[in-house]
């Protein structure tokens, strides 16, 4: 069955590229993905309506997307959400950091389309 | 105090694997000298703070940015995009090559903060850092097209 997911970032060019990806990898996702372009945006896109998986930036103007992965924790519609951060930042201590306050996976731009498929795979059986 | 050659290493490669990875395109070196960039071109720059500071600048004619543009969005080569759409990704651009920047120069200068990149259109475009300030300074070639990429930064008193 194919799951239902939501793209944060505030550039709409990587929100393509993600899609994109996500489409040719053929990974199994709703007809319709979702788009958000900060984490204020993606609250009201999950509001009474939660997604099975979350692709968020981190640096973007608005609600960014640490506190983002907070304020959705904090509400119980979302416990079964899976949310992947994908992000340029790539230390160590920031991915540790965001994996503790509710993110499930990491994925750091660049990226290569295997990259994308490994990385969500686990999420979407 | 970090070598200026370590940050031309960091900026020629880490754009090098963001082209590669995201675009398809490969970036060289200029090794002859070409002449600046001419007309209109559009700079997309991004800041960042902490023991080293600065900004990264990604400068390119209209048409270079077109292609770049394009290859990122995976559209036809005789596909003209809209100008919010090539702003929108040139200034993408910008922000993963930092971003590559970033991690390469990690161990030499610890975490940074990045801002939000901006994207500019004009000629003779450029960025300054003012007093006590490093360059690097690139041509590259991007296929088929020229880029300029600049790196200013300067060592802050987190430092020390």
């Amino acid at each position: 069955m194919s799951k239902t997911m939501l793209v944060v970032d505030d550039s709409a060019t990587m929100r393509k590229i993600i899609t994109r990806t996500i489409r040719k990898a053929g990974l199994p996702v709703a007809d319709e993905i979702l788009e958000a372009g900060d984490g204020n945006e993606a609250l009201q896109k999950i509001e009474g309506k939660p997604v099975d998986i979350i692709l968020c930036d981190i640096n973007m103007p608005g609600m960014g997307g640490l506190d983002f992965v907070k304020k959705a924790r904090t509400n119980e519609a979302n416990k079964n959400t899976k949310i992947v951060m994908i992000s340029t930042e790539s230390a160590e201590g920031l991915i540790a950091s965001v994996k503790a306050d509710g993110a499930d996976g990491y994925v750091t731009k660049p990226f290569t389309p295997e990259t994308i498929q490994k990385e969500l795979a686990p999420y979407l059986q | 105090m970090v070598g200026q050659e370590i940050f031309s290493e960091a900026l020629l490669s880490g754009m090098a694997e963001v082209f590669e990875t995201m675009m398809f395109m490969s970036v060289e070196e200029c090794n002859e000298m070409y002449e600046a960039i001419e007309g209109e071109a559009l700079l997309s720059s991004i800041t960042f703070k902490g023991a080293v500071e600065g900004c990264l600048g990604v400068r390119c004619n209209l048409n270079c940015a077109q292609a770049i543009a394009r290859n990122m969005l995976g559209s036809d080569a005789g596909q003209t995009l809209s100008e919010e759409e090539v702003v929108d990704a040139m200034g993408e651009v910008a922000n993963m090559v930092l971003g590559a920047v970033k991690a390469r120069l990690a161990d030499s200068v610890g975490d940074i903060q990045v801002s939000i990149p901006t994207v500019v259109k004009g000629k003779e475009l450029i960025n300054s850092l003012g007093e006590q300030s490093f360059e690097v300074s690139k041509m590259v070639h991007v296929d088929e097209d020229v880029a300029h990429i600049i790196l200013l930064y300067r060592f802050t008193t987190q430092a020390n």
